[in-house]
């Protein structure tokens, strides 16, 4: 257990500057993802924590202590891996041995450890096995035993689940939240998948083209977007780009307006929205006064079960995607109908078209 | 690379890599290419000697009779390896495991074994001419140019089968269905579609089998009769009873090599951009044929297989007959045994000692150097990958030539003793094990061994607990292999030999010269149990099987 200090760390590789001064704390004790589409950096960042690769320049601290000139096998950071990197040739319970052994523990007390650990994870009828007669959710969760038998100052993940199946994923998710809520230990974990990250994580820290473009809770990423990106990548959203900003910060877009403050000074905004946050209503539905309304035709209707979406044309130009959850039959039938979109002020999100952050609407 | 340099383990390695190969391999190979532009005598640079390779009619014969032996030992070699792969790998044919081992044993046996039994049989007085004779069939004496390709092409078939039958392996029969469902008759089918995609696995077979023709040197020398070839003249300059002239027998050896590298980029070229890696979902299934194809199917592949594995048999056969020197009689005996083990037992010691101690350098070098280009990506690595191209292209004549012309003054001077032979046997194969070593790593995820490091293991262990273990049978399987090629090797064995240090490919060979039949062939058997043994437990460790071979 251990608090974590990331302080202006820089990587370059030819062509691509794949950490661009990255500078996080991370509390100890907390589950930390670092979310971002492919390329992003997250594996250089955690390779960089574990000791495999070498930043340019700045610093990583482990409960204060600096480790980044420290060779990998020196640190004491348990490391679970996307390929599950288990030793083929040694049973499951030699595995999780493993890193004892290299610290010369007495047998007794790693007898004890590995069968500890290995309950941990529900394995403990198959310490005698090979891995390969394992199924792959099986062997990650060797991984796991493995990686936290040492008892690690932190627990470094990168992707573990994403050579699972649906299914798998989902059930492993849960073992690996409840295994770091128990043992208590601060784990930086990477993903892509923004679902999952938004379910295990205390925190979540969206990268994208080597730089951090926002942390915070699971809430705060989702429902307050720092950035144009953190909007587009977290959850769907549509997004009205450039939208023209009239005299006196009235919308080129919709009916009445109380952004008109805001966005006084502007010649142009983006504004983005999630597809729930919106209703879709009739043409002559009132507007009430903190929202804005949008009319439109609705151009396709797709119907997936428990949920439906709209797509609807607006008549100002670009499309939006509305979400309708429990679709009734008939509202299915309404290709061409003309609608009433109405956004609340609350769920508008606002970015600056050029830099891309956030410009808080309502306070 | 990080920015902080520190040496590791690994970077020793490197270093002492670097070093064995400036010496063992750049360095003499600089003293044949400095030999080939200096004149003998006033020591000044000139171009005279290639003037004469390419002036002079007998060495411009020899370069031409060398291009000759190249292509058609390719061509034959192709002839008889593709046939065999297309009908082996997609028509039922009984005993195929059968038939891989047979072509296996025909590649790793001797070339030179090969040469000399075809003249038992086909020579001036070869028991199967005096067959075909007597049935009406008047053959003319082997000697020459067809004797060589007839012996390359058999020798060297193997190479074009296995590779060409993998690749064969490697097409997804959903294509070939869907060129046939596109309206494609099997024979547009075949050239239009399966030949394209196997052309990359048939021409690196025929690659080889073009470079081994023109390296080799006992094949030529034994069956060549006149026929004179770039390997045997370099050797001729090299040896001759005057001091020879070692100026033109380093421009030969130059023109050799430029032969052979010029093949490689030719191929190369020929397969840019054609590295298919397919997805297999499906394997391709045989078909069945009709009795009689089945049947005409079935004498072709036996009728490849057995000829090519016919010297063999007629060496080992020869071995028990019963002689008095160079002379057979009626009956089987151990004679030629005893006269072997009473006249040069350390013939057998040498062979199988220096192989040994070839091994065991290579594989503990071979793996490490496998290691550092399969997981180190520096500049280093790199110049250490493509310098160890070169003996693949370098003929053994050439690089005994160069050992003797190096290793022969101060500071090195090693000619004459058993460590010179051992050296050679070990700069020469030690890319093979390197290479091999390199691939199964390349299999091994390199999460795995950062898996042990996080977990506490130092690098140095972490390759000792986890990766070597994981590349156990795969180095095992390399070592045989270094083996099987370092007790059969000839060429530069023969250059490099003295009395003390002979070993049993160079004893056949003089004893071949005699017309001592027997004792070479009892010799030549030893050495076939010894790599049938060695392929014996290849098969045995490896899942790969006959492709470990090419
Ligand atoms: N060894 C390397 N040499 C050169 N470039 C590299 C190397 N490793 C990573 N990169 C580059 O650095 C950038 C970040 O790569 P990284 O592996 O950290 O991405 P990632 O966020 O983990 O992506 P993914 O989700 O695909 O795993 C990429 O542009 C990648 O191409
Ligand atoms: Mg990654």
């Amino acid at each position: 257990m251990a608090r974590v200090e990331l302080r202006h760390i820089n990587k370059r590789y030819p062509g691509v500057q794949a950490l661009d001064d990255i500078d996080l704390d991370i509390e100890s004790g907390e589950f930390f993802t670092l979310l971002g589409p492919s390329g992003c950096g997250k594996t250089t960042l955690l390779r960089t924590v574990a000791g495999f690769n070498r930043q340019d320049s700045g610093e990583v601290r482990v409960a204060g202590e600096r480790i980044d000139g420290m060779p990998a096998y020196r640190r004491n950071i348990g490391l679970v891996f996307q390929d599950y990197a288990i030793f083929p040739h040694m049973t499951v319970g030699d595995n999780v041995a493993f890193g004892l052994r290299n610290r010369g523990r007495p047998r007794q007390e790693i007898a004890e450890r590995v069968a500890r650990a290995l309950d941990l994870v529900r394995l403990g009828a198959h310490a005698a096995r090979l891995p390969h007669q394992l199924s792959g959710g099986q062997q990650q969760r060797v991984g796991l035993a493995r990686a936290v038998v040492i008892e690690p100052q932190i627990l470094l993940m990168d992707e573990p689940l994403s050579n699972l199946d649906a299914k798998l994923r989902i059930e492993l998710r849960d073992d690996i939240r409840d295994l770091q809520r128990s043992l208590g230990i601060t784990t930086i974990y990477v993903t892509h998948d923004q679902e999952e990250a938004l379910v295990i994580s205390d925190r979540i820290c969206v990268m994208q083209g080597g730089r951090v473009h926002q942390v915070g809770t699971p809430w705060e990423v989702y429902a307050r977007p720092a950035t144009l990106f953190v909007a587009s990548f977290v959850g769907a959203m549509n997004v009205i780009a450039d939208l023209r900003v009239g005299a006196g910060g009235a919308l080129a877009l919709g009916l009445a307006s109380r952004l008109a403050p805001v966005l006084a000074g502007r010649d142009c905004v983006t504004l983005a929205i999630r597809l729930e946050d919106m209703t879709v209503a009739g043409t002559s539905e009132d507007v009430p006064s903190d929202a804005l309304a949008l009319d439109g035709a609705v151009d396709k209707v797709t119907f997936a079960g428990r949920e439906a979406f709209y797509r609807v044309q607006l008549d100002d130009g670009p499309q939006i995607l509305a979400h309708v959850h429990r679709p009734e039959r008939r509202l299915l039938e309404r290709t061409g109908a003309r609608v009433r979109l109405i956004l609340p002020l609350a769920n508008v999100h606002l970015f600056d078209p050029a830099l891309g952050r956030r410009i808080e609407a309502v306070s | 690379m990080s920015p902080r340099w520190r040496p590791d383990f690994w970077s020793g390695v490197l270093v002492v890599a670097l070093a064995v190969v400036a010496v063992l391999m750049v360095w003499p190979l600089y003293n044949i290419f400095s030999a080939s532009v200096i004149d003998n005598r006033s020591g000044a640079l000139t171009v005279a000697n290639f003037a004469q390779i390419l002036g002079r009619p007998a060495y411009q014969g020899a370069l031409i009779n060398s291009l000759i032996v190249g292509v058609g030992g390719m061509l034959g070699a192709t002839l008889l390896g593709v046939p065999l792969a297309m009908l082996t790998t997609r028509f039922v044919i009984k005993g195929r495991d059968l038939l891989a081992t047979l072509a296996v044993l025909a590649l790793v046996s001797p070339p030179f074994i090969g040469a000399y039994a075809w003249i038992m049989m086909l020579g001036s007085n070869g028991w199967m001419r005096a067959l075909l004779a007597d049935i009406g069939i008047e053959l003319p004496p082997i000697y020459g140019m067809f004797g060589i390709l007839l012996v390359f092409s058999l020798k060297f078939y193997p190479f074009v089968f296995l590779l060409t039958a993998s690749g064969l392996g490697a097409i997804s029969p959903s294509v070939e269905e869907a060129a046939e469902s596109l309206g494609a008759g099997p024979w547009r089918r075949f050239f239009k579609v399966t030949l394209p995609l196997v052309f990359p696995a048939v021409s690196s077979g025929a690659l080889l089998a073009f470079v081994l023709s023109i390296a080799d040197f006992g094949t030529p020398s034994i069956v060549g009769g006149k026929v004179r070839l770039l390997a045997t003249t370099a050797f001729d300059l090299f040896t001759a009873e005057m001091g020879g002239n070692p100026g033109l027998a380093s421009a030969t050896s130059v023109v050799l090599i430029a032969v052979s590298m010029a093949v490689v980029v030719l191929q190369r070229w020929a397969v840019r951009r054609r590295d298919i890696a397919g997805s297999l979902i499906r394997r391709p299934s045989p078909q069945r044929l009709g009795p009689i194809i089945s049947a005409a199917a079935h004498f072709v592949c036996y009728a490849i297989v057995v000829a090519g594995s016919l010297p063999s048999l007629v060496v080992i056969y020869t071995s028990f007959r019963k002689t008095s020197g160079p002379v057979f009689h009626p009956g089987f005996s151990l004679d030629s045994y005893a006269r072997i083990l009473g006249e040069v037992p350390h013939v057998i010691v040498n062979s199988f000692a220096f192989s040994t101690g070839a091994v065991l350098l290579i594989v503990i070098l071979g793996t490490l150097i496998g290691y550092i280009l399969a997981r180190r990506e520096t500049l280093a690595a790199g110049a250490l990958d493509s310098v160890l191209l070169v003996p693949y292209i370098v003929p053994g004549v050439v690089m005994g030539l160069a050992f003797v012309v190096t290793f022969n003054v101060p500071p090195l001077q090693i000619t004459g003793t058993a460590a010179i032979i051992i050296l050679m046997l070990f700069i020469r194969r030690l890319p093979y094990a390197v290479r091999s070593s390199a691939a199964i790593l390349k299999q091994i995820k390199g999460s795995i061994e950062e898996a042990a490091i996080s977990l506490g293991a130092r690098p140095g262990r972490a390759f000792l607990k986890v990766t070597l273990p994981l590349m156990l049978p795969g180095v095992i399987a390399g070592a045989l292999m270094g083996f099987i090629t370092a007790i059969n090797e000839l060429s530069s064995s023969l250059i490099l030999y003295v009395g003390r240090t002979m070993t049993m490919p160079v004893r056949i060979y003089l004893s071949v010269l005699d017309g001592q039949f027997g004792t070479a062939s009892a010799l030549a058997t030893i050495l076939l149990a010894a790599t049938g043994l060695a392929v014996f437990v290849v098969f045995r460790i490896s899942d790969r099987k006959e492709s470990v071979f090419v």
